[in-house]
């Protein structure tokens, strides 16, 4: 377990969180906790409730999905900085679209989806900030997810057969 | 300008500029699937002493029959007695090199071309984000830093491919980074066997500190990478001139002559294929051109 | 009226017509082949000629977008026919040429280097913007870099006779791009035809040799004012203008311009203005092997932008659509040629206009670029 003053001290390690005022700081870090995590511990499975989002701090995550006759794929590793399990912050996803795996040891921050909300409903300039940090966050993974589906290492003989 | 002259004698015992100079394969390494490292050694002892060549650098490798095609050097230019090329095969040319085998000939022509900036980047800060097939051009440069470790500040190469049984060079990471070089590699999918890191190259660069005034940043891979690397080098405010990008397109004399591998005002094989890129930004968004 | 003494290099005289076969013979007898137009099933070519009856005697070319005729006008001229889709290109960068040859032995590759055994050509009626187009050519192979063999012992050897055009066609803008009509140098010897005899102005001491004992008289003040009256109306009659004040600019900052894809359109891609442009230079090596596999030869051929093959390689193509294809040629051409060679790639011959099957116009395209790009 840990306390809210080590709380801040790793958010504050985060550059996005030195950004945002003292008042907004304290929301997030009161509805934060750190937590430890082993290489092969699983955060959560697919269709999961999803109740947190995720900062890695440490370590590194694999996001997965289990797909049929071919086993868990990763298809992404959020790396220290990085947030992941981000859907829960959106109004209508309500459970895990993927799962997610500590593939090191390492330290991630979760924040509690539901305080989160209310208190971006509460203050809407946290809720800019946030919403905002989020868009970047979707931004960011949808251009890794096309130039993954591009394909772009390829053969090019094999992407001309097609 | 030329004017007409009275001379009507023909030259004789003239080789053409395109003949070629044949090579030995001493040994071959497959690589990945699909890729594999050909060792060459000029069947001239006096040809192969007085070869020599830049990082970055190409050849025109010839198969007899076949035609010609344009591979990088992916060996150490201090190393005169083999010269290495790491070939995909992938079309005509390098198909007919994938059913050769040692002792076989092929012709070679070259070094042709621009090279790293290794001298340029003295006293600098080295960011390298390569994808796929692009590290072998770039290795000749990773092995100079190497050679001239103390010359160069950070020296990070980020590496790419599409899964963790296509990255090259493998059994080498671990010398790099004990000569100081932070070699991070992610692959855009994994098994469950993966640990390291899945995603892109571009995207790795916040992970990173770049100072924009002391980084050289070089990038050789697919184009569509390469147009998303500069993207994120540029947005970090490393100028156009600190960036350098190795391009390829299809090239039969490795001369500027035959106009095929034409970017703009540019001969790749020429003019490149390493350029700086400011000198690429006007035509770099310009589709199909 | 003979002469009692022998004229200078740099100087102009004038021959009578028929003297001319008299200077033919000698170009043949000093080793040359002389290559000229003349007609050959139907249609204006470039080949080896030796009389002037060879020559296509009062014919001139009616040209436009698409479209040649050859006409016999009743001229009394042997020089009036713009040039057809043959260009001295041919002659001096080969259409194919064999590179070299393989054979297979024991070690390997035995290279058997042909010679470079084309003959010494003398060119007959070389206008003033083919002239440009050969010296272009030369920027092309005879760099510092890269020095053809092949190209250079053709060109070093050639016997150029150039001619004045006093009577250009539909197709011709060699004013807007500063080759002609009127041949400024580089030539061993330049024509300049009047009505009764040929002004030859000597370019060379060789050309000076050949001519010193043919009967001439100097051209006279009159000759002369009317060979620049000739040149005067000719400058007068180009069939089409180019404006390049903003070459290569325009071109270079509208390469987004959706009219590239309305050109792309009507262009068929077939590569006839390539392969009718004296200047355009590209080529491609192929290998020819015996079905035994134990020789193999390897040729030069031209090639063209234009050709889906030509930006393959590694099982992509750069430019997959004819319009990117036409926006290569023409901002090349017009465009980043200057930054290459020095010199924009066009000479203002036409050949394109006249040659293409769909009638594009270069100096119509450009001058809608221009349009468009300054909407």
């Amino acid at each position: 377990m840990n306390t809210a003053k080590e709380t801040a001290a790793e958010l504050r390690k985060i550059p996005w969180f030195r950004e945002i005022t003292p008042e907004h700081f304290q929301t997030i870090a009161a509805i934060t906790h750190l937590r430890r995590v082993r290489a092969g511990e699983v955060l959560f499975r697919q269709g999961d409730k999803a109740n947190e989002i995720y900062i890695v701090i440490e370590g590194r995550v694999a996001l997965d999905m289990l797909v049929p006759h071919r086993g868990k794929i990763r298809f992404y590793t959020a790396e220290p900085w990085e947030v992941f399990g981000w859907s829960s912050a959106t109004p209508i996803i309500h459970q895990r679209t993927a799962g997610a795996t500590a593939v090191i040891d390492g330290l991630i921050a979760c924040i509690n989806a539901e305080k989160l909300h209310q208190a971006c409903d509460d203050d809407h300039d946290l809720g800019y900030l946030v919403m905002r940090r989020l868009a970047n966050i979707v931004a960011s993974r949808l251009l890794v997810t096309r130039l993954q589906l591009i394909d772009m290492f390829a053969n090019p003989e094999s992407q001309n057969a097609k | 300008m030329i004017t007409s002259s009275t001379d009507q004698s023909v030259e004789t015992n003239t080789n053409h500029l395109l003949e070629p100079h044949w090579a030995e394969i001493t040994a071959i390494t497959p690589e990945i699937e699909g890729v594999s490292t050909y060792w060459l050694k000029f069947t001239d002892p006096l040809e192969q002493a007085a070869y020599s060549f830049q990082p970055g650098q190409f050849n025109m490798v010839y198969v007899p029959g076949f035609g010609e095609a344009a591979i990088s050097i992916c060996s150490d230019s201090q190393d005169r007695s083999l010269i290495g090329h790491s070939i995909r095969f992938v079309g005509n040319v390098t198909h007919a090199i994938s059913r050769l085998k040692v002792g076989d000939v092929v012709g070679l022509r070259g070094p042709f071309g621009t090279s790293w900036p290794v001298k340029q980047m003295e006293g600098k800060d080295v960011f390298i984000a390569c994808g796929g097939i692009g590290l072998p051009p770039l290795r000749p440069a990773l092995y100079h830093i190497i050679r001239n470790r103390e010359k160069y500040g950070k020296v990070t190469l980020l590496y790419g491919a599409r899964t963790a049984s296509d990255l090259m060079y493998t059994n080498e990471y671990d010398s790099w980074r004990e000569a100081n070089i932070d070699v991070q590699v992610t692959v855009d999918r994994g098994d469950s066997s993966w640990n390291g890191r899945i995603g892109v190259v571009p995207m790795w660069f916040y992970n990173f500190r770049i100072d924009p005034r002391k980084t050289a940043v070089l990038t050789c891979g697919p184009e569509i990478m390469i147009r998303f690397v500069i993207f994120e080098a540029l947005a970090r405010r490393v100028p156009p001139e600190s960036i350098y990008v190795s391009l390829e397109r299809n090239m039969k004399c490795g001369q500027g002559s035959c106009g095929h591998c034409q970017l703009g005002p540019y001969f790749i094989c020429k003019d490149g294929p390493v350029f700086r890129f400011d000198a690429l930004q006007p035509f770099f968004n310009v589709e199909e051109f | 009226m003979p002469n009692d003494h022998r004229p200078k290099l740099g100087s102009t005289i004038a021959i009578q017509k028929p003297v001319f076969n008299t200077l033919l013979a000698r170009l043949r007898e000093a080793g040359y082949q002389t290559i000229g137009p003349c007609i050959k099933n139907d249609t204006l070519v470039y080949d080896s000629i030796e009389s002037i009856n060879e020559l296509p005697y009062g014919y001139i070319s009616e040209q436009n977008a698409g479209h040649f005729r050859l006409i016999q006008a009743g001229h009394k001229n042997y020089f009036d026919v713009i040039p057809g889709a043959q260009s001295w290109k041919q002659f001096l960068f080969p259409p194919r040429v064999d590179l070299f040859a393989l054979r297979k032995n024991d070690k390997g590759w035995e290279t058997i280097t042909p010679p470079l055994d084309a003959p010494a050509y003398a060119f007959i009626g070389v206008r003033a913007c083919e002239l440009a187009a050969i010296q272009i050519q030369d920027r092309i192979f005879m760099r510092d870099d890269f020095n053809d063999p092949i190209y250079r012992n053709r060109r070093k050897r050639a016997f150029i006779l150039s001619v004045d055009c006093s009577n250009p066609a539909g197709t011709c803008f060699c004013v807007s791009m500063g080759t002609g009509p009127r041949v400024k140098g580089g030539f061993d010897l330049n024509l300049t035809e009047l009505d009764d005899v040929f002004l030859l102005t000597i370019g060379s001491e060789l050309a000076l040799g050949l001519v010193s004992d043919l009967p001439f008289e100097d051209a006279s003040a009159f000759m002369l004012s009317t060979a620049e009256r000739i040149m005067d109306n000719a400058a007068k009659k180009m069939g089409r203008s180019l404006d390049i004040s903003d070459l290569p600019e325009l071109i270079l900052k509208n390469l987004d311009d959706p009219y590239w894809q309305e050109i792309g359109s009507r262009c068929l891609s077939c590569a006839n203005c390539t392969q009718v442009c004296p200047t355009c230079f590209c080529w491609d090596a192929l290998d020819h092997m015996s079905l035994n596999g134990l020789e193999t030869s390897r040729e030069r051929v031209w090639d063209s932008c234009f050709n889906p093959g030509y930006s393959y390689q590694a099982g992509g193509n750069t430019r997959p659509t004819i319009s990117s294809r036409y926006r290569q040629w023409l901002s090349h051409k017009l465009g980043t040629w200057e930054q290459q060679n020095g010199t924009l790639g066009c000479v203002g011959c036409g050949r394109c206009i006249t040659w293409c099957p769909a009638e594009i116009d270069l100096t119509k395209e450009i001058s809608i670029l221009r349009k468009e790009a300054s909407k």
